[in-house]
């Protein structure tokens, strides 16, 4: 920039800016592989004045010296170019010469993204690193209370159940008199939940979808994955595959024409059918997928005119209270499989769950209850949303589960943690505590993008552009220059490698609690923390 | 066998584990046995009552042999840590553990053993008659320094056999198994790292992830043919031995070498992909049906139509910022482009198109709103100077005029404005006629402007050069109503550009004291004016600034300048009359002129012998017919100077008051205008939209540089905005050798981008120092 520039009120300098690029002349060999691959153009080549001036050593011959010139990166500083941290230079540099910086100071950008009015709207997680979920260890080791199992030698199935389970007696009864007992599925306890199809690019997406059948078909684990609410593909719909699937529906209703049109080529049931109130990373904020991310792909699965930008409304239109609009969608989502698939709500951790809660022990129809909580991750979403509103999913599960406990219904209707699990990269550890706390699965979303694809995201705001389809990954871009970077099948490996491990470091956990063939759902004696009132509020253990 | 001593015998030195008919603690029964060995019996009998761990550790022996022949029931760890010399036999069965630790110890148990039979066993041997429990041979091992220890099993095993076995030797014999159906149990050998399994008849699986089969060669089978020998005569069951000693009836198990495990044989995700997912869904998977785009993984550097930017080359697509600027619409940057190539008469020529005043505006009147835009001056650069150049054309040359094609038109005016539009109407081979009502061609040139601004004999050879060429009609009288009909009858057009001369009155009493300025200054100029020893200009503007300029050249001692406002006037004259020692006061409300000077609002007075108003002028226009409008004193005219009677036209003061170059640019436009309407056509607008001065790189410049020493530096120092300067900095620093320059017809010339080879990074846009590169994204991609 030139210095003579005029100062505006969002004049910027680097200085200014969360991440900073730090370049060295020495290391650069102007191979231009750093500018060409920067997601946001921050950086460009740039001709640098440099004089030459040399303190006089004789006064006799005193001299101006001269101005020469070099080329150099230099980094934008206008804020619609501001580096996002990806890092993506850094990565294709052949010699290490550059490399964003995080500010060392709070930056000013934050008070100049909202150029015409419009907030910052990004993906990823709200910006806050850790979670109460780390605090929270396992404290109880058995070695010689119970029958201490081998996690590395030991079987174990380690399966949950999704779907209404009624008492034995009312099983009985309700077979005697309806001729009918609640679908119920058993499946592994940790969920991919829902990201859509047109969120996602093709290839991640289709790299989740195998990785997911793989895992069922190849190693036996029973794996589910939440479509998100974006349709489904026909083929999808019409394969095997579809068994290790959970359909969504949410306000937006994109591509479910396409789902019931398929409904009697299926050659099995879905899993089962998620209805999507809330979503935890933004309660109150619908999704926007941008007219550029609706290609003629993405408009074929949602139904739609390509390059329109589609909002998935906040709210369903047609649903106005608890009692009626739940009773009123597991109803309709149940009939269009003939009752044979479970059907239960996915609402944002909120202070209100427990009312949603107590109106589904009332129906028999509802499969369970998903809970996703304020640390979860979005592909876009105002920052505002993201980072201030939302509940944490640990004490909303622990209400919930204690609720059915004293309804004598812990057994019945499970409940479903999700947001921020694995978010420091602790993903078992994160689901064990929040399985102890009464959830009887976990959803998780962003650590699959992250582990499975390479998602440069962070909660210090790296990246975070999910929302404008340049994800330098591939992974929510919609542009084949961006998304051939990804490779489907090395998705559904690291997919697959996600899970085999997170299974073993799930079996470290349970087998010093002598659990292996039932999750220790509830088991909340087994937890500790060193915060007494995170022990008072989640009643449990508080240890130092 | 009949000198062997029986068990009850006085050859065995008889143990009980009861004392007075209640059992003993283990401990005083370990006491017992380490007792009698130490004192020398080598033959044991223990009646065992649950007692744990009997027969072990029995250090004291040496390595002598002792035989501990038990009966009744031991307890758990029968023989535990055993040491070599030791051999215990059981008649019946055997608790938990039998064997435990074993170290040496050859333990022989005649029925049945519990679970956990030989748990990490290190020596010795265990035979056992019957079946097993649960965990047998677990954690055994084979330490190197010993032969590796042994389990013998005539029956079957239990669940989880042979788990993290690191060595020895099971032999599962599976007669009359308790499981027939599967003598390893459920899940065996998950874990195993060493050792060998032998054993005979059915199994369940075993953990393939740590053992293999292995074909019993020759030395096994002998091993294994005599070790049946001696364990079937162990517990009583010779008889067997043709029954069991059946080559064909064995299989044995080894562990994997570590090697081994790493190439188990699974189905990959690629074949699992093409065999099970693609079978399903039917080629190209997911979203086969859907898009047949390819969807293969590219590398993150890409070319071709997969770079997601483009460079192009935009040579001359947007105008330079001094170009854009003109009002007159010179094209300097190119001028300087010639000069640059040694072509400084074309250069000079060129403004003739434009102008046919280059030397008097751009070399000496105009404010340069050229220089004022110029790309340098918002790099903190020196502007190019445009006024050298300006100068330098004094000698232009005019262009070849085309014939007269056909077309009159009527100019009235003789000022900068009619000139400019008739010059411009003869250039399109228009016949135009300049109507001179002054009598003297030039207007403000020669009437108002003080000397000291402009050389005489500049305005005088650029007129000349305009008499040459234009024919004109001075007018003797006051142009009325009825002659201008006439003019308009008789021409095509008529084009008004009368110029403002009739000064604004003031509304406060005595404003008759007081001089227009134009009056003054056209006095001044002709040498007829004077004025006192102080002087007080109204009106602060650069008429003002002349004015005042003029009268410290006439004499006065004192000039003051009031406004009511801020001082507009800037530049050359606002400069020259502070250097000639005007004074500014603003704001400041006149109430009266008197003969002794000014009273302001408030009271104060401000002697002054001569009073000038310079607060702007009006034209004249009573000749205009009605069907011309007006608006607040000025001729109404649309943005190609067309008024509201079609024939008629305005340019110049008359229209808006403003600078010369305005006027000249007016008068362009409107002979533009004229002609495509003569024509029929539309008027061509040549104005293409400004360069961002953010695209052009100053950095390659000396900000050092403040003055020029003449047109070819300047030509050299202009940063070519927009302009391609031929310099093949983007070929040199293209990092691909993408871009190639392509000599075309004559003198031309491109630049192009091999696409195979560009990554798109934009370092020839942001190397080129004339902004002519740019970046632009990549077409969409299906």
């Amino acid at each position: 920039m030139p210095s003579e520039r005029p100062l505006a009120p969002s004049t910027l300098s680097v200085k200014d800016l969360p991440w900073q690029i730090v370049w060295s002349r020495e290391a650069c060999t102007l191979c231009g592989r750093c500018t060409a691959v920067c997601p946001v153009h921050a950086i460009e080549l740039a001709v640098f004045r440099k004089r030459l001036l040399e303190p006089p050593a004789d006064f006799g011959t005193v001299t101006a010296g001269a101005t020469r010139s070099f080329y150099g990166i230099r980094q934008r500083t206008d804020p619609a170019y501001a580096c996002v941290g990806c890092a993506m230079c850094n990565l294709v540099c052949p010699n290490n010469a550059l490399r964003p910086v995080r500010t060392d100071e709070a930056d000013k950008l934050r008070f100049h993204v909202d150029r015409g009015g419009q907030p910052r709207r990004r993906g990823g997680r709200r910006n806050v690193p850790g979670t109460v979920l780390d605090r929270i260890k396992f404290i109880r080791i058995s070695m010689l209370t119970d029958p201490a199992l081998d996690a590395g030698r030991h079987e174990f199935e380690l399966r949950t159940l999704l779907g209404r389970v009624l008492p034995p007696e009312a099983a009985l009864r309700h077979e005697r008199e309806h001729g009918w007992v609640p679908p119920v599925r058993e499946i592994y306890p940790l969920v991919i939940g829902g990201m859509s199809f047109g969120a996602l690019s093709p290839n991640m997406w289709e790299g989740l979808q195998l990785g997911v059948a793989y895992l069922n078909e190849e190693l036996g684990m029973p794996v589910r994955i939440s479509t998100g609410e974006g349709g489904c593909p026909p083929r999808l719909l019409r394969s095997r595959f579809l068994q290790y699937v959970i359909l969504q529906i949410a306000s937006g209703y994109f591509g479910w024409d396409e789902i019931l049109h398929a409904i009697p080529k299926m050659k099995v049931d879905p899993c089962a059918i998620e209805i999507k109130y809330g979503q935890g990373a933004k309660p109150g904020d619908g999704g926007l997928l941008m007219g550029h991310k609706v290609n003629r792909l993405i408009a074929a699965i949602r139904g739609v005119p390509p390059g329109v930008s589609l909002p998935s409304p906040p709210t369903h239109q047609t649903q106005y209270s608890i009692e009626e609009s739940v009773a009123k969608m597991i109803q309709s989502m149940s009939m269009a499989w003939g009752f044979r698939v479970p059907v239960y709500p996915k609402i944002s951790g909120t202070s209100t769950a427990l009312a949603v809660l107590n109106n589904l022990t009332r129906n028999p129809y509802a499969a369970g209850l998903a809970i996703d909580g304020e640390d979860g991750g979005t592909g876009a979403a105002y920052n505002v949303s993201m980072n201030h509103m939302g509940h944490p999913i640990a004490s909303n599960i622990r209400d919930a589960y204690l609720t059915l406990v004293r309804l004598g219904m812990q057994n019945e209707l499970p409940l479903f943690a999700g947001g921020g699990v694995g978010k420091t990269g602790n993903l078992a550890a994160n689901a064990a505590a929040l399985i102890m706390l009464g959830a009887s699965g976990v959803q998780v979303g962003k650590y699959l993008m992250q582990a499975a694809a390479g998602c440069l995201g962070s909660e210090s705001d790296r990246c975070n552009i999910c929302n404008i389809g340049l994800c330098p990954k591939g992974i929510t871009s919609q542009d084949p220059r961006l998304y051939r970077r990804l490779d489907v099948d090395d998705v559904a490996q690291r997919v697959v490698d996600c899970f085999v491990s997170f299974d073993t470091e799930l079996k470290k956990i349970v087998a010093p609690l002598g659990r292996s063939t039932s999750l220790p759902i509830g088991m909340s004696d087994a937890l500790g923390v060193d915060d007494p009132r995170i022990a008072e509020r989640l009643k449990i253990a508080h240890v130092v | 066998m009949s000198d062997i001593p029986q068990p009850g015998s006085e050859a065995f030195h008889r143990i009980s584990g009861r004392l007075q008919g209640e059992r003993i603690s283990s401990r005083l029964l370990e006491e017992a046995i380490q007792r009698a060995v130490a004192e020398g019996h080598r033959r044991l009998h223990v009646e065992a009552f649950g007692q744990h761990g009997i027969g072990g550790r029995l250090r004291s022996a040496d390595g002598t042999p002792v035989l501990v022949h038990v009966s009744g029931h031991p307890g758990q760890r029968l023989g535990g840590m055993g040491f070599p010399g030791t051999r215990i036999e059981v008649d019946g069965p055997a608790s938990d553990d039998v064997g435990w630790l074993n170290a040496g110890a050859e333990i022989i148990v005649c029925g049945n053993a519990g679970n956990g039979v030989a748990n990490a066993m290190a020596q010795g041997r265990i035979y056992i008659g019957g079946n097993l429990g649960a965990r047998a041979m677990t954690m055994t091992k084979h330490n190197p320094r010993f032969e590796p220890p042994e389990l013998w099993v005539l029956g079957s095993v239990g669940d989880y056999f042979g788990e993290f076995m690191a060595g020895g030797i099971a032999v599962v014999c599976g007669h009359e198994a308790q499981r027939p159906d599967n003598v390893l149990g459920h899940r065996p050998l998950v874990g195993m790292v060493g050792g060998k399994v032998f054993f005979r008849g059915p199994h369940g699986g075993y953990s393939t992830a740590d053992a293999r089969p292995a074909p019993i060669d020759d030395p096994d089978w002998r091993w294994l043919e005599e070790g049946l020998a001696r364990f079937l005569r162990a517990v009583g069951r010779s008889e067997l031995l043709r029954r069991l000693a059946v080559r064909e009836d064995w299989q044995l198990l080894v562990a994997r070498r570590p090697s081994e495990k790493k190439t188990l044989s699974v189905r990959g995700i690629r074949e699992f992909h093409r065999e099970c997912w693609d079978a399903e869904l039917g080629a190209g998977g997911l979203i086969g049906d859907l898009s047949s785009a390819d969807r293969g993984r590219i590398p993150v550097i890409t070319t071709g139509e997969l770079r997601r930017f483009v460079p192009v080359w935009e040579n001359r697509v947007y105008a330079a910022p001094c170009e854009a600027s003109c009002p007159t619409g010179i094209p300097v940057q190119r001028r300087w482009q010639l000069i640059r190539e040694g072509r400084i008469d074309e250069a000079v020529d060129l403004a003739l198109a434009y102008t046919p005043f280059p030397a008097a505006v751009c070399g000496y009147l105009c404010p340069h709103l050229c220089m004022q835009s110029c790309t340098r001056g918002a790099f903190g650069l020196a502007p190019v100077d445009t006024t050298k150049l300006g100068q330098a054309s004094l000698r232009a040359r005019p262009p070849e005029l085309p014939p007269l094609a056909g077309g009159r038109v009527a100019v009235v005016g003789g000022g900068p404005a009619g000139i400019s539009v008739a010059w411009q109407l003869r250039r399109r081979g228009i016949e135009a006629v300049l109507y001179e009502l002054q009598g003297r061609l030039g207007g403000k040139f020669t009437r108002v402007i003080p000397e000291s601004r402009i050389p005489r004999e500049v305005i005088e050879t650029e007129l000349e050069r305009v008499r040459r060429i234009l024919p004109q009609v001075a007018l003797q009288q006051p142009l009325g109503r009825e002659e201008f009909l006439r003019l308009r009858e008789e021409f095509d057009a008529v084009v008004v550009a009368v110029g403002a001369r009739k000064p604004r009155s003031l509304p406060f009493p005595g404003i008759e004291r007081a001089v227009p300025a134009l009056a003054f200054l056209e006095e001044a100029k002709d040498g007829r004016a004077a004025v006192g020893r102080r002087v007080v200009v109204i009106g602060a503007g650069n008429v003002g600034c002349d004015t005042a300029t003029e009268a410290f050249r006439l004499g006065a001692r004192e000039v003051t300048l009031l406004d009511v406002q801020r001082p507009a006037a800037f530049g050359k004259e606002r400069r020259a009359a502070e250097a000639a020692g005007a004074r500014f006061r603003w704001p400041v409300r006149i109430r009266e002129i008197s003969a002794s000077g000014l009273r302001l609002e408030g009271g104060e007075e401000i002697p002054a012998d001569t009073v000038i108003v310079a607060v702007g002028d009006l034209p004249e226009l009573g000749f205009l017919p009605e069907s011309v409008a007006v608006d607040r004193g000025y001729i109404r005219v649309d943005e190609n100077f067309r008024t509201s009677d079609p024939r008629i036209y305005a340019i110049g003061d008359a229209v808006r008051p403003g600078l010369l170059t305005e006027a000249i640019g007016a008068g362009r436009k409107a002979a533009e205008a004229i002609a495509a309407a003569f024509s029929g056509r539309p008027p061509e607008t040549e104005r293409r939209p400004m360069i961002d001065r953010q695209r052009v790189t100053a950095e390659y410049f000396d900000p050092r540089i403040v003055e020029f020493a003449d047109v070819n530096q300047c030509g050299s120092q202009c940063l070519s905005c927009g302009a391609c300067r031929d310099c093949g900095t983007c070929v040199a620093v293209c990092p691909r050798g993408a871009i190639r320059r392509k000599g075309l017809e004559g003198d031309r010339y491109a630049y192009e981008v091999e696409d195979a080879l560009c990554i798109g990074c934009g370092f020839c846009a942001g190397a080129c120092p004339c902004g002519v590169w740019s970046l632009r994204e990549n077409d969409p991609m299906a």
